[in-house]
């Protein structure tokens, strides 16, 4: 009796096991330190992207000046 | 509570609810199978009906503290919407039935012939309150 009562309990140890494992490979990784990660890393790479759109944009006006400045200045 | 339910789960409230929930569905549908022995209607020869339903009652302990840890965690942590309508009334109807169930295991002996309904219709109740939630979750993902 005691012998199959442990084994029942064992089983449904085995049962709670299972299902942790199945649910959370399911859920996939989704912690919030990982979540927060992952959002720092997006900012990041959004960041990097709009300072080197700047810096474009402002090479694109100074070379803009600099064109409008030499036709201006010229003969006539 | 709602802080101290995030600090216990790290932050993971709907992850830790939805594993807590799943690991109390599955162990219904175990309990299906010792109760069936228990009442001798399965007779397998390695589990005699008195193990199976000592196991029964065992394993019923641990879901009615996972319910309760659940509800807990639900209701400190979540507001009541009415998107959230059904889940909300199966999850009351179902720990109505399961403290009813309590009662008639260990009060009300006299009642004792409604406990294989009041035990579908727990099993039933948390089946709808997990399909309502982190069925609908699991589904998502």
């Amino acid at each position: 009796m005691t012998r199959q009562v442990v084994g029942s309990l064992i089983a449904a140890a085995v049962i709670v096991i299972v299902t942790i494992v199945v649910v959370t490979a399911r859920l996939g990784t989704t912690s919030t330190a990982e979540l927060e990660l992952r959002e720092d890393a997006l900012k990041e790479r959004t960041e990097l992207q709009e300072e080197r759109l700047d810096q474009q944009r402002e090479q694109r006006e100074k070379r803009q000046e600099q064109r409008e400045g030499r036709d201006s200045g010229g003969p006539g | 509570m709602g802080d101290l339910v995030e600090t216990i789960t790290r932050g993971n409230v709907v992850e830790v609810k939805v594993i807590l929930a799943s690991v109390a569905l599955a162990l219904a549908v175990y309990q299906l199978v010792l109760i069936a022995v228990g009442y001798g209607k399965v007779r397998p020869p390695f589990l005699a009906s008195r193990a199976a339903s000592f196991a029964h009652r065992a394993v019923g302990d641990v879901i009615a503290v996972l319910l309760v840890v659940v509800a807990i965690a639900c209701i400190s942590y979540f507001e009541v919407e009415d998107d959230h309508a059904a889940h909300v009334a199966a999850a009351v109807a179902l720990l109505a039935v399961l403290a009813l169930k309590i009662l008639v295991v260990r009060r009300w002996h006299r009642l004792s012939a409604l406990l294989p309904y009041l035990g579908l219709g727990v099993f039933v109740l948390l089946a709808l309150t997990w399909a309502t939630s982190a069925g609908d979750i699991l589904a998502s993902r």
